[in-house]
């Protein structure tokens, strides 16, 4: 294998093969949205990129995107840190709540979807369940969080989807190398808020940074989820390019490889700060 | 507030969070006419556990689903170790672009990647097949399984290799005699990771397969969309299963190897 | 290097794994009907159809699928699609030069006329078909599809009726005609939608006829000014009423199913539907309450044929058409025309038929229809041309998401 030989030769060819059909995809995109093939490809033009990015319905829907991926990062986070530093010990309690949050990591996000969908609506379980409590008597008395253009469905969603990935990932960096700088802040006197702020958490962060990046980009590339609890106005851009890509008009289809192309913008973003964060994680570990 | 209270208050809601969506599909996948503002179901049925024993299209679906997750599986380990063993070994910006290069097919917007796929697949003769799905998952598989070990490898101490070779031992030596016991847990951990993708897979799976790979996912997004609950819940607890056992089996492998790799 | 060598013997593995069938496609374009029975006997048949209700699942796997192999000896395997996966997929195989995945592809409308403008259908072969002398050809929602003459690209399998879905217990003197409707929903604020997909744009459809002094206005190919004219009008009824719609006309459920849901949840007080008798089947399948009924709107509603189509880059286009034959026969017909299984509406002429199977027919239709077939007959109006649908769909789309903050 050529890494036997140390650092000195090129990438391997296995990683180039697993970026390969990703590249292919960007170059196939890249055609399309510039008319170098594919329907209403006329030669090269930038005219459809120009008129899709000018579009005001494109920025709303990836600005949607991005704020409630954002926001169910972040709950998601917020919520392993808490269970993480809550739960760290070794008795039957602890042990029991770390293997409930991380059980819901089975289900997969279409069916957390569906869930939220069966329990969020103004119909839905949890409005039964007010109106048992006599709180709620009828269906619109209780707020709208599907459809919604906040996303509140989508983003409670998600969030609970996630956190179990990010909980096992904080559990797993409090149990190997929690304790030992722990000790020694508290044993120079440092109080437990303090040895929170200064050393757990920072080391929490640096440790599920790439986690967290990695579930920011795969929340705001979500179709299915979209799909179910997503409101109509704005349109979040996962759904707005499966749009064009079926538009009836087969002139508009190239629309969604610029779309496309604004997601994979995203997606490379995601990679370097992906990879920023992980050499981070590594130099702290070595 | 003290540290016990805040975990009784937080054990509430967390074994409600992980419990009540279970319990809401169960009971969705027995109910006959269940309408607001009814908290039960009036009526219960088990015509879709039926229907599923009667070897329905879930049944199919879920058979689909098991072999291609265990192939990608199989590919996604058997490529994805050697290459994040190998990118451990690389320095500075090789590294770098390798495991972004591993990361990318992961963080693409599926429909990114599908076009792609696609189009080769259809040109190899592959698109609408089984082995065309798997060769599908097994991309952004690959991806997670490279980072993975990377991981591992960075945390395993090179000296254990170096003094095996300067004793003798051949390649295959090290390889089995060193390399090996020490990978078992991570390798099957690497196996459950890369199962779970392909088994929760869903868009990749629409655009390769063109409908006919009809995966678990899929059949279960389809009844969903159809509007068909009791089918879906029924589909959708066949997807959990597995996948919380996959996942328990992990977490007590793990527990009962104190020491971390 | 190992992972070199493993890579390659996987590809090689996986590629033997591709069946390939590169066997020439016999044309039975030319041959009589007995050598095109000859030829699919032993084959199988691929058919790309919508599988998102267990009661046609259940009429093409338990009834149709025996019986073509008893019969035909031909094996049928159904694969999940609608019209624009269907067109996508069949652009892309041309694209790649791929071998067709279908044999047989259940489409209407929008996705025929996409796929006769790209040249993706095999054709012409529904006139070949032996039962193709009981269809109702006079019909002109059968042999035209959306206007477009369907010129035997494709065949007819079924026939639906647009209708609202409302719920007497609830609604016991629901609204007649849309006049009537819009004077209901200011009574009742928030307590009717319609959804974003086919359905919901078969609905605004109905207004544009209705609003406009009915389908002859709209017929005779696309117009633009015609059609800008035209739905201005239902712009302004929808406008006028938004603040009355469920959520105030500013979300909308995505598809019929989660309309069906709303609906049967209390949340709206309509549903609506393609097919007059979806009513019988959904409630048959616990998804609607058993009070739901089926509403007719006086000012016109839209009857729909649904067609079978081939490929053109088809296998085994023999097998299709053979199929295709047996699923217009009377007897398959008759089947999907029951309540308990589909109800969904026959293509077949009934003065056409045998005695034996009209007055079967007859039987049937009197008894089995919630709604008296004179009333369909005369409030059924023809879809007009593909574009009206088309730009009627965008242009609420564009409509409902410019506004807003």
């Amino acid at each position: 294998m050529i890494a036997d030989r140390g650092g000195r030769h090129a990438v391997p060819l296995s990683a180039l093969l697993a970026a390969l059909p990703t590249l292919v995809g960007v170059g196939y995109a890249v055609a399309a949205a510039t008319g170098l093939i594919g329907d209403g490809g006329r030669g090269f033009s930038l005219d459809r990129t120009a008129h899709v990015l000018a579009e005001h319905v494109v920025w709303r829907g990836l600005f949607w995107t991005l704020g409630t991926a954002a926001a169910a990062t972040a709950l998601a986070t917020a919520g392993a840190v808490l269970l993480a530093v809550t739960f760290r010990g070794t008795g039957a309690a602890d042990r029991a709540a770390r293997a409930l949050a991380v059980l819901p990591m089975a289900v997969p996000h279409l069916v957390a979807a569906a869930v939220f969908v069966l329990l969020l609506g103004q119909s839905g379980f949890l409005a039964r369940a007010l109106y048992a409590a006599g709180i709620a008597r009828a269906p619109d008395s209780m707020p709208a969080l599907i459809y919604d253009p906040w996303g509140t469905g989508f983003v409670l969603a998600l969030a609970w989807k996630e956190l179990p990935f990010l909980s096992l990932l904080a559990f797993t960096i409090l149990a190997t190398r929690g304790s030992q700088l722990e000790e020694t802040a508290r044993s120079l006197g440092a109080a437990p808020g303090e040895v929170f702020r200064r050393v757990t958490w920072p080391m929490l962060w640096r440790g599920i940074l790439p986690g967290v990046i990695a579930v920011f980009v795969f929340i705001a590339g979500s179709y299915e989820a979209a799909v179910l609890l997503a409101p109509s106005n704005p349109l979040p851009l996962p759904l707005l390019t499966f749009e064009r890509y079926t538009d009836p008009d087969l002139e508009r289809r190239p629309d969604a490889f610029v779309l496309v192309l604004v997601g994979l913008a995203i997606s490379a973003a995601a990679v370097a700060a992906h990879e920023w964060a992980r050499s981070r994680q590594e130099s702290f570990e070595a | 507030m003290t540290a016990g209270t805040r975990r009784t208050l937080l054990l509430i809601p967390l074994g409600l969070a992980a419990l009540a969506p279970v319990a809401m599909l169960a009971l969705t996948s027995v109910a006959g006419r269940w309408f607001y503002p009814d908290f039960l179901p009036g009526e219960l049925t088990s015509e879709s556990w039926r229907s599923l024993l009667d070897g329905n299209r879930l049944a199919g679906a879920a058979g689909t689903s098991l072999a291609v997750a265990a192939a990608t599986a199989a590919v996604a380990v058997t490529l994805g170790l050697p290459l994040g063993r190998a990118l451990a070994r690389l320095n500075g910006w090789r590294r770098h672009l390798g495991a972004a290069a591993a990361f990318l097919p992961v963080a693409a917007p599926p429909i990114a990647l599908a076009t792609g796929l696609q189009l080769a697949l259809l040109t190899l003769g592959l698109g609408g097949t089984y082995p065309g799905v798997t060769l599908a998952h097994a991309v952004p598989a690959l991806g997670y399984a490279a980072l993975y070990f990377l991981g591992v490898f960075l945390l395993l101490d090179p000296r254990v290799e170096d003094e095996a070779r300067s004793l003798g031992a051949t390649r295959v030596q090290i390889w089995t005699r060193v390399l090996a016991p020490m990978l078992r847990r991570p390798i099957a951990e690497a196996l459950v990771l890369a199962f779970l993708v392909s088994w929760a897979q869903v868009p990749l799976t629409l655009l390769i397969g063109g409908g006919a790979v009809r995966t678990l996912p899929v059949e279960v997004l389809a009844f969903v969309r159809a509007g068909q609950d009791r089918y879906a819940a029924t589909g959708a607890l066949l997807l959990i299963v597995p996948a919380a056992l996959a996942i328990a089996l992990g977490l007590s492998a793990r527990r009962s190897e104190p020491a971390p790799l | 290097m190992v992972a070199g060598r493993v890579l390659r013997a996987s590809v090689v593995l996986l590629l033997s794994g591709c069946s390939g069938e590169t066997k020439a496609a016999v044309d039975p374009g030319t041959l009589p009907w007995d050598a095109v029975e000859a030829h699919a006997r032993g084959t199988s048949v691929t058919w790309r159809m919508w599988r998102g209700d267990p009661s046609i699942n259940a009429y093409v796997d338990r009834w149709v699928a025996p019986r073509l192999r008893q019969r035909y000896g031909i094996t049928l395997h159904t694969v999940e699609g609608q019209g624009p996966e269907i067109v996508n997929q069949l652009l892309l195989e041309k694209q790649a030069g791929a071998m067709g995945s279908a044999d047989l592809v259940w489409i209407n409308g929008e996705a025929f006329h996409n796929l006769r403008e790209a040249d993706l259908l095999y054709g012409p072969w529904a006139h070949r078909l032996p039962n193709a002398a009981f269809v109702d050809s006079a019909s002109s929602t059968i042999q035209r599809d959306f206007e477009q003459p369907t010129d035997g690209y494709e065949s007819p399998w079924g026939a639906v009726q647009f209708a609202l879905i409302y719920d007497s217990a609830r609604t016991p003197h629901p609204p007649g005609t849309i006049a009537e409707l819009a004077a209901w929903i200011r009574r009742h604020p928030g307590r009717f939608t319609h959804d974003q997909g086919f359905t919901g744009t078969t609905f605004l459809k109905v207004l544009l006829y209705a609003l406009n002094g009915g389908v002859a206005t709209f017929q005779g190919g696309f117009e633009p000014e015609r059609y800008h004219r035209g739905s201005e009008r239902v712009w302004t009824w929808l406008d006028s009423l938004r603040p009355a719609f469920w959520r105030g006309g500013a979300a909308y459920p995505p598809g019929v199913a989660e309309l069906h849901r709303l609906f049967a949840n209390g949340e709206v007080d309509f549903s609506m539907s393609m097919n007059q008798n979806e009513v019988v089947t959904k409630v048959r399948q616990g998804v609607l309450p058993r009070t739901a009924r089926p509403l007719l709107i006086r000012d016109g509603t839209i009857a729909n044929t649904h067609y079978l189509g081939v490929p053109g880059n088809a296998a085994n286009p023999a097998g299709a058409m053979v199929v295709a034959n047996f699923l217009l026969s009377p007897e398959a017909q008759l089947e999907k025309l029951k309540p308990e299984v589909w109800a969904d509406g026959s293509v077949l002429a009934t003065p056409r038929l045998p005695p034996a199977w009209a007055g079967q027919f007859r039987a049937l239709e009197a008894a089995s229809h919630a709604l008296p077939l004179d009333s369909l007959t005369k409030y059924a109006r023809p879809e007009v041309a593909p574009e009206y649908h088309e730009r009627l769909a965008a242009d609420w789309r564009a409509r409902i998401r410019a506004g807003g903050s």
